[in-house]
């Protein structure tokens, strides 16, 4: 017997706040653990990657679509913030406002990059990573840029603060996932992704519903470049543009399983927490024992570790 | 009653003043901490300056420890080192991990300014002095900054100015006039090259006809070759890290182009690792920086060259992987000057440790030259004079000091 109207309801509320008390765990365990383990740099990367890795979620989970020059839009975002504070001398809330700005923009040049599709799209958007990076390293834009030369940001340098932020955008990312797992608009993008001729012919609008999810996306890694920017303080291009943030974050998504606010969250914890004690205690082990974790997930687990409750019929929030 | 009272009081007060005036109990070992890149892009530069750092560490443990004036006696050294993997990323969690988990006494950077780059403000905000091996950015230094000081190598814009001063001069006399400089984009390489320019447009006796930055990735010159003899330059000035040199001087020889000078930072520097990739062929009459492995001065402290050359073939010997060049006299220089800093410092309070390290400034002569600080922290001595490889023999070059006179160890030989 389906569900009446009521017990759908009932059951959307709670789904809605037990997704919503696994976000709250999350950000106020990641303030929390500031306070009880200085390496506090340590904790800025779990909580960028959670973050990331989220805002991959909702591309890539939710529309299908792999950027894997997603790090476009988190340098974006860190040489819009580094822009408006270093020439406008503008404070570092501001310089957030101008990470998401760059971030909306580059992600809406690239829109014409959606009609492209599965590794012609992943490519695509590497490339375009790329052209960015090339434009903002480029040695006759020292005076803009910088440069290759790095950045520097003295002035704004505030870690503590810039923790709480990347705490704000965690919760916000983490919120906005909440959403599109719990609401008719993501059930249209995840519509979109599994047919979207089908979804087209019902009355979902392909197009909107993409380029929504593809700015919500862009936006979050822009915000977290910006933050990054303001947290570190000091680097180079190849930093805010290193290929290695994209492969992690997918990594990460994958290894949880895509789709889920669990999944990702799951990812980061172990892999970058295993990425962590290995590199630090172990480091010339680190890449055989990285690599072999990750051939194992192909391997056996392809959908990420949550599929070994859903394969079972379990919902994973 | 009263007066037991004011006693007992008094001498708890005594007490308690002779227990405050004690010198704190002398720790077990000191702890630095270090970084390095056994792998990636900076490997080359960042692993002869790791392996000589402990070959100090370990001969100095040899002899009992290192000597620590504030405890009045010697005490062993534990190395705390990391693998950051050429990964600014990693580094930047890594120095954080040394300062706020092991509690390194002192903190010593990675080799180069990239790697050094995310420890500046880390260090800074933890209020550590960081021990900046090789990191010649200038944005490193600044006044606010009391917590870094260069060791064993000049800030990037004091570097190249013997090259123009000694084109403006010998050169200018024996026809050169116009010069090319191709530079790798990096802090490093980038910001002689501007010094360069700056120098030669100041001078106005030889003039750029090309002037381009290329990335540090760059790994086939022979277009940029083509495109610099069209304009046919005197001087050819090639600015890049080690696998640019190697790159640059493979695809000139291939090329067949000559020019009358050229000049190459790693093809003196790390000598005998470019000679291992290019041949010595390809290195014969290119000019370079003469370092301290190719130079002998005079150390008041410490191994001169000739042993200190010695005791790493003897751990490292020839062949069983890291070359011996200037990187492998940075790590140990920067062990000199640990070990000089904890002779003079009163405590190892970080300021403290800031006040010994700039007391050395001018002082310390050690087989790098002479150690000299700009208030900032920016190392000023330690210049290097401008050398050419010449043949020694059939099969061998030498690096000869040709400018400025009063170093020069041999006379400069320009192309026809």
């Amino acid at each position: 017997m389906p569900d009446t109207g009521a017990e759908a309801r009932a059951k959307l509320v709670r789904r809605v706040i037990l997704d919503t008390s696994i976000a709250a765990v999350v950000v106020i365990g990641m303030g929390v653990a500031r306070g009880v383990y200085s390496n506090e740099l340590m904790l800025f990367n779990f909580v960028m990657f959670l973050a990331l890795a989220q805002g991959l979620n909702i591309i890539y989970g939710f529309t299908g679509y792999l950027p894997f020059g997603y790090v476009g839009f988190y340098g974006a975002g860190a040489y819009g913030f580094s822009l408006v504070v270093m020439h406008l001398h503008a404070s570092a809330l501001v310089g957030m406002a101008a990470a998401a700005v760059a971030a909306l923009v580059l992600a809406v040049i690239l829109l014409p990059l959606l009609r492209l599709s599965g590794a012609y799209f992943a490519i695509a958007s590497m490339a375009a990573a790329q052209a960015v990076y090339e434009v903002v390293a480029n040695p006759d834009l020292e005076n803009i840029t910088k440069g290759p030369y790095g950045v520097s940001l003295s002035d704004v340098f505030a870690p503590a603060f810039s923790y709480y932020i990347a705490l704000a955008i965690l919760a916000f990312t983490l919120l906005l996932v909440v959403w599109l797992r719990n609401s008719r608009f993501g059930m249209s993008l995840q519509a979109i992704r599994d047919d979207s001729v089908s979804a087209a012919m019902a009355g979902v609008s392909v197009v909107r519903g993409r380029t929504i999810a593809w700015l919500l996306s862009a936006l979050v890694a822009g915000l977290v470049g910006g933050v990054f920017a303001w947290h570190i303080s000091v680097f180079y291009p190849d930093t805010a543009f290193d290929l290695n943030i994209s492969i992690f974050a997918t990594v990460f998504l994958l290894f949880g399983g895509a789709t889920t606010l669990c999944g990702p969250l799951l990812g980061v914890f172990i892999l970058y927490g295993i990425y962590n004690v290995i590199g630090i205690a172990v480091p010339q082990y680190f890449e055989f024992t990285y690599g072999a974790l990750i051939v194992l997930l192909v391997l056996f687990l392809p959908n990420g570790l949550v599929s070994l409750l859903t394969n079972r019929g379990i919902r994973v929030p | 009653m009263k007066s037991k009272a004011l006693a007992l009081g008094l001498l708890c007060a005594v007490a308690a003043a002779g227990s405050a005036n004690a010198q704190p109990a002398a720790p077990a070992a000191i702890t630095i901490g270090t970084l390095y890149a056994s792998s990636g892009p900076y490997a080359s530069i960042s692993m002869p300056v790791f392996d000589a750092f402990k070959l100090w560490v370990d001969q100095t443990n040899a002899a009992g420890g290192v000597e620590v004036k504030a405890f009045g006696k010697k005490i062993p050294i534990k190395l705390v080192a990391y693998d950051d993997q050429s990964s600014t990323a990693t580094a930047a969690t890594l120095y954080n991990q040394l300062i706020t988990q092991d509690h390194v006494d002192l903190l010593v950077a990675d080799s180069g300014s990239v790697l050094t780059s995310v420890g500046v403000p880390i260090a800074k905000e933890h209020k550590q002095f960081l021990f900046d091996v090789s990191g010649t950015g200038a944005a490193f230094f600044t006044k606010d900054n009391p917590y870094i000081a260069l060791m064993s190598d000049p800030v990037s814009t004091i570097w190249p100015h013997y090259i123009s001063d000694f084109l403006a001069d010998q050169g200018v006399k024996e026809g050169v006039k116009t010069v090319a400089i191709l530079y790798s984009t990096n802090d490093f390489t980038g910001t002689q090259a501007a010094a360069l320019k700056g120098f030669f447009e100041r001078d106005g006796k030889v003039k750029i006809v090309y002037y381009q930055g290329v990335p540090t990735t760059t790994s086939n010159y022979t277009v940029l070759i083509n495109n610099i003899a069209a304009l046919n330059p005197d001087a050819v000035l090639e600015l890049g890290y080690v696998g640019n040199d190697i790159a640059f001087l493979r695809n000139l020889q291939d090329s067949g182009e000559k020019f009358r000078f050229v000049f190459s930072i790693y093809a003196g520097t790390e000598k005998e690792e470019i000679e291992k990739n290019v041949g010595i062929s390809a290195m014969n009459g290119i000019y370079s920086y003469v370092p301290a492995s190719d130079y002998e001065y005079k150390p008041d402290v410490g191994m001169d060259q000739k042993a200190f050359h010695a005791a790493w073939d003897k751990k490292y010997p020839p062949g069983s992987g890291v070359a011996f060049g200037a990187n492998a006299i940075y790590g140990y220089m920067t062990g000199l000057v640990v070990q000089q800093t904890l002779a003079t410092t009163k405590s190892l309070d970080q300021m403290a440790i800031h006040d010994a390290v700039f007391g050395l400034s001018g002082k310390l002569k050690t087989l790098d030259g002479t150690f000299e600080l700009r208030d900032d922290g920016a190392q000023i001595g330690e210049v290097t004079p401008l050398g050419q490889l010449q043949p020694e023999g059939k099969d061998k070059l030498k690096l000869v000091a040709v400018y400025p006179p009063d170093l020069a160890n041999g006379k400069a030989i320009i192309g026809k």
